[in-house]
């Protein structure tokens, strides 16, 4: 009896079911291998490694600014503008009766071609400079009449292309800061689109028809486009103007600018109310694509890549150099019930990977956005909350790929054979998906069912409906939000974790 | 139990002086693990390379084997150093760690690769799967062995090439008592065949029964190079135990006639400096009854002990005071 | 040497490993390729690119079982200890690294062709237009591509022996090993100035290795077909002199 006592006590000594005793003993294993330690704090190295040579490997000094919208996001703002000064509220109408575009498809061999988002329509902007406020109602290529303002806001209008049959009045009234778009098909009956409010105009806002033209998807890359618009009737009402039409390219050298194709240039032509203005840009914000200068978040972390070779390592070889050196043996004799060894073993490996990533990302991020933007490097804007998440999440990358390391490694019990696994798992769908033939919707689905989805919480950029662009994993869109990309992951590393329990309890050790 | 093979006698003929080593000298960090080490390895005797863990045993025999480097010092084989020979495994066949194989190779296929290193066939393999009793499981994956059977299979990579000279490290450990048997009339059967054997233990009893010759190591260096029987004098001395029950009458008698005697128990005196027989004679001559008169012997143990006392290195401080 | 080479492929044909690996060569690198070339837009006239480097790009996957084999090779002697029993077999250690390469290259060689052959012709099955014309055995730049594949799969093998003999641990070295191929490529794309970017391409192993495989457009590449696979031959060979004379001088 007296021996039942004693051992129910030294039960109860040890905590409740012992889990914290076996944490303790892994946490001893973990930290008294060197090797360990070392791999952890390479793996923060080169986070850090990486940032700073992102950071000092780009140079753009010199380059023209990158124009700022209101919303302080780069924006794309180039386009051929005819235009006047006019102070006052008032309106102004135009019918467009024709919008066509041309795309390149070799040195001086223009074709006519579809840019779904060319645009030709009336504006008003608070002036020439780039990056100004503004509100504009237009015809497009492919997506019918629509209201933009403040170049991330775009509101849908009647749909249908222009011709000479059928001409697409437009119309902007302005009532001190609101601005609202009308269109018709008859210059009778009118459809309000929108109404923006704009602050900033100023006093003596420009006023004016322009056409902008936008890259066209061409294949993995973009072409330049140009686009040709036919404006008549072009009336000003209420409002105090000169009555001089002038034409001028917006933003003719930028880095959101490709420029025009070769042999072509805006220009505009014709009088008495019709016009043919010629133009190639966009009013929009600034893509991936149409900034490739610009540096985001996720390009300063690309240690991570590195950073997870170092982590898989110790992970997997935290369980098979048990297997190897029989020890696994001593540590089950120890803790019978195997499957708690497996996660006390996860529990630790997670939490010491992510303080090591933690430290390695939270030096990184702004260690190598401040030396991108010494060498002059435009950076895609991040508000803090998502630097935290990215920075944060960047460690929890880290961290579920070392479990994953460990639950593959107890299943094959090998170490080269459960890294390479997991390695190839994560990082190889990366490199996949910037291949040139590997379609857009391959590569989605690649970052979406393969643990590489985690990298979604690297995502800072944001993709837009208006902006015709490449938006894959390549470019640094992803298909799953943040947290649902890295939940991917995480739903591997448990599924192969409980796997790897299953298994190790039922074969010998 | 040891089929004799073609070849021998002319390896036996060669007249290979066997191992020689001398004042190896290397050093781990700040840790000395060889401290001068010398001793020779001569044919046709069981040399036992004995000393506490730790004292450089393993050490020394990686040295003689090419594997790892020293700072200062030779070890040679036959005269040429281990990396000169052209076909080592004929010159040295020698068993480190028998869990040094590829778990998923059949014992066969680990011994067949070996003998190709040689310029060996199969067919040899074959003869020396037989000579140590793996046939029924030298097909089988080498995962699968008990430490007995790798054990048998490490000595079987050792005799591949027939060489002269056998080194084997702790040959003994882990092994079950039939086998610790068979080990010993093996490992002196080699030696009746002309071989030169060096087999290294931390336990005296293991090489006690076997060895010809001792190198008992501490510290990295040889503190005793002799014969069994030598060493065993030199431990001894030459004292007698008398058994008998008028110890005092007994004491008297033999002090009298100029012995140094003790008394070492309750019915038993030491006497030092005279033969057994002149003991008991003039015991006799004194009537003086005894039921025994017998020369001590001391055990190997023993001398393993006094010798290896100064150059253990991992006593515990307990333990050195106490024993001092 | 021929005895050491005896022994090393005695050593490679004894255990399942080996033909196992090369057997997921030969799976992954087949795989891969018929699943990008179902996934491709092609047409009768291409598949917007180059249908050669459509084809084989399943090496991508496949160059991952020969990086773990290479480094067992060695790797794994290290983690049991059979290290010392082939070193004291044969105590030329440059000959014991020089027949490992050997073996080594005489079974990548025959499953690497078997990968790279069943890629193509999972390629001319999928891709029945284009890839009959672009396929074609007998195409010049094909067969260079064809060819050239097959010896970037031994140079990815040999660089992996290399590197496992330097580190003596086949965790680490398979991680250093995939770390070479995969990361550096990811890295470059980072960065912005486009000579740095040409130049990280032209150096790691794996870019540069594969301009073999570009069968279109040679201008463009940051390096020439023959030149970049010279360029993961000169890792190969750098890594394995690293690890040779490591092994020669370091105890075992």
């Amino acid at each position: 009896m007296i021996s039942v006592v004693t051992s129910r006590r030294a039960g109860q000594r040890v905590g409740r079911d012992g889990f914290l005793e076996v944490l303790h003993a892994e946490w001893t294993k973990f930290r008294t291998v060197r090797g360990r330690l070392i791999g952890m704090v390479v793996a923060a190295m080169l986070l850090l490694l990486f940032a700073v040579l992102t950071g000092v490997s780009s140079h753009q000094k010199g380059a023209p600014p990158v124009p700022i919208g209101p919303g302080s996001e780069p924006v794309t703002d180039s386009f051929y503008f005819v235009h006047q000064p006019v102070s006052d509220n008032g309106s102004i109408t135009v019918s467009v009766s024709a919008l066509k575009s041309s795309i390149p498809k070799g040195p001086g061999d223009l074709r006519p071609g579809l840019v779904p988002w060319a645009k030709a329509g009336l504006i008003i902007k608070q002036s020439t400079r780039q990056g100004s406020p503004y509100a504009a109602i237009m015809v497009t290529g492919a997506h019918g009449v629509r209201m933009q303002d403040a170049y991330v806001n775009d509101t849908a209008g009647p749909p249908g292309l222009v011709s000479g049959e059928s001409p697409r009045r437009l119309r902007l009234d302005r009532s001190g800061d609101m601005i609202t778009g009308y269109a018709s098909a008859d210059g009778a009956h009118w459809t309000k689109v929108g109404t923006a409010r704009v602050s900033g105009l100023g006093p003596t806002p420009q006023i004016g028809v322009f056409v902008a033209s936008p890259p066209a998807l061409d294949g993995m890359g973009t072409a330049g486009s140009v686009s040709t618009a036919v404006f008549a009737d072009l009336r000003v009402q209420g409002g105090r103007a000169d009555g001089r039409w002038t034409g001028d390219q917006v933003g003719p050298r930028s880095p959101t600018f490709a420029g025009y194709p070769d042999g072509t240039s805006g220009s505009v032509t014709g009088s008495d109310g019709r016009l043919t203005v010629t133009g190639a840009g966009d009013i929009a914000p600034a893509v991936r694509e149409t900034l490739p200068t610009g540096g985001t978040l996720r390009e300063i972390l690309t240690g991570t890549f590195a950073a997870l070779i170092a982590v898989i390592v110790v992970g997997a070889l935290f369980i098979t150099a048990e297997y190897r050196t029989k020890m696994i043996r001593l540590t089950l004799a120890a803790n019978p019930r195997r499957s708690r060894v497996l996660v006390a073993k996860a529990t630790v490996l997670w939490a010491v990977t992510f303080a090591a990533g933690l430290v390695g990302a939270v030096l990184a991020a702004p260690l190598g956005e401040r030396l991108a933007r010494s060498n002059g490097v435009h950076l895609f804007p991040v508000s803090s909350l998502t630097e935290l998440r990215v920075v944060c999440g960047t460690a929890a990358l880290l961290a579920t790929a070392a479990v994953l390391a460990l639950s593959v490694g107890a299943i094959v019990r090998h170490s080269a054979g459960a890294v390479t696994t997991v390695l190839v798992a994560i990082v190889l769908p990366y490199i996949l998906t910037a291949l040139p033939f590997m379609p857009a919707s391959a590569a989605n689905w690649l970052a979406r069912v393969t643990p590489g989805a985690a990298f979604a919480v690297q995502q800072t950029l944001v993709d837009y409906d208006q902006v015709a662009s490449h938006y894959t994993p390549y470019n640094g869109y992803y298909p799953l939000a943040p947290w649902a990309g890295f939940a991917v992951l995480a739903a591997y590393a448990v599924v192969c974790l409980a796997a790897a329990a299953v298994l190790l309890d039922r074969r010998d050790a | 139990m040891l089929r004799r093979t073609v070849g021998m006698s002319s390896l036996r003929t060669a007249g290979a002086p066997g191992i020689v080593v001398a004042g190896l000298r290397k050093r781990y960090g700040t840790a000395l693990a060889l401290d001068g080490m010398s001793f020779t390895v001569r044919p046709g005797v069981v040399t036992g390379l004995v000393g506490p863990n730790g004292a450089g045993k393993s050490t020394t025999m990686r040295v003689i084997l090419g594997l790892d480097a020293v700072d200062e010092g030779t070890a040679l084989i036959g005269g040429k150093p281990y990396r000169g020979l052209r076909h080592p495994l004929k010159h040295v066949g020698s068993l480190l760690d028998a869990a040094a194989l590829h778990a998923g190779r059949s014992g066969r296929d680990h011994l067949l690769w070996l003998a190709h290193s040689q310029g060996l066939d199969a067919r040899r393999v074959e003869q020396v799967i037989e000579q140590v009793g793996l046939t029924p499981a030298a097909r089988r994956k080498a995962g699968g062995y008990s430490l007995g059977m790798r054990q048998r299979l490490g000595i079987a990579a050792a005799l591949l090439g027939d060489p002269p000279i056998i080194m084997l490290d702790e040959p003994f450990n882990g092994m079950d008592p039939d086998g610790i048997v068979w080990m010993r009339g093996f490992l002196r059967s080699l030696a009746a065949q002309g071989r030169a054997v060096l087999v290294s233990s931390h336990l005296m009893s293991e090489v006690q029964d076997t060895a010809d010759h001792l190198v008992v190591v501490g510290r990295g260096k040889a503190i005793a190079d002799a014969g069994v029987a030598d060493l065993i004098a030199a431990v001894s001395g030459d004292r007698v135990t008398v058994r008998t029950a008028a110890g005092a009458h007994a004491m008297r008698v033999l002090v009298r006639a100029g012995a140094t005697v003790a008394a070492t128990g309750r019915d038993t005196i030491t006497v030092s400096g005279w033969p057994a027989d002149r003991i008991a004679t003039l015991l006799s001559q004194n009537a003086v009854p005894f039921s025994e008169v017998s020369a001590h012997r001391a055990s190997l143990e023993d001398v393993y002990l006094e010798l290896t006392r100064e150059a253990v290195e991992f006593r515990a401080a307990t333990h050195t005071e106490v024993s001092r | 040497m021929k005895r050491a080479l005896h022994a090393e492929w005695t050593k490679m044909r004894t255990v399942a490993g080996p033909l196992w690996l090369l057997l997921g060569t030969v799976a992954a690198t087949v795989s891969l390729s018929a699943v990008a070339a179902s996934l491709a837009n092609c047409t009768a006239t291409g598949c917007g690119g180059d249908t050669a480097k459509l084809a084989l790009v399943g090496v991508y996957l496949g160059q991952a079982p020969v990086a773990i084999l290479g480094v067992l090779v060695i790797g794994g002697e290290y983690g049991s200890g059979m290290i010392r029993t082939t070193l004291a077999a044969m105590p030329r250690r440059t000959t014991v690294l020089t027949a490992k390469a050997v073996a080594l290259t005489g079974s990548v060689a025959v499953g690497g062709t078997v990968a790279v052959l069943g890629a193509v012709l999972a390629g001319r099955l999928v891709l029945p237009d284009a890839g009959d014309r672009a396929l074609s055995l007998s195409d010049g730049p094909t067969l260079r591509a064809v060819f050239g594949t097959v010896l970037y799969l031994i140079l990815i093998g040999l660089l992996s022996l290399g590197v496992a003999a330097a580190v003596r641990d086949s965790a680490t070295g398979i991680g250093v090993v995939l770390g070479l191929l995969y990361v550096v490529p990811i890295v470059s794309q980072t960065i912005s100035d486009p000579g740095w970017r040409r130049l990280l391409e032209k150096m790691a192993p794996m870019t540069s290795g594969l301009a073999v495989q570009a069968t279109t457009d040679l201008g463009s590449l940051p390096i020439g077909p023959w030149a970049g696979l010279g360029v993961t031959a000169g890792w190969a060979i750098a890594t394995l002199l690293v690890g040779g004379l490591l092994l020669r001088t370091r105890d075992a």
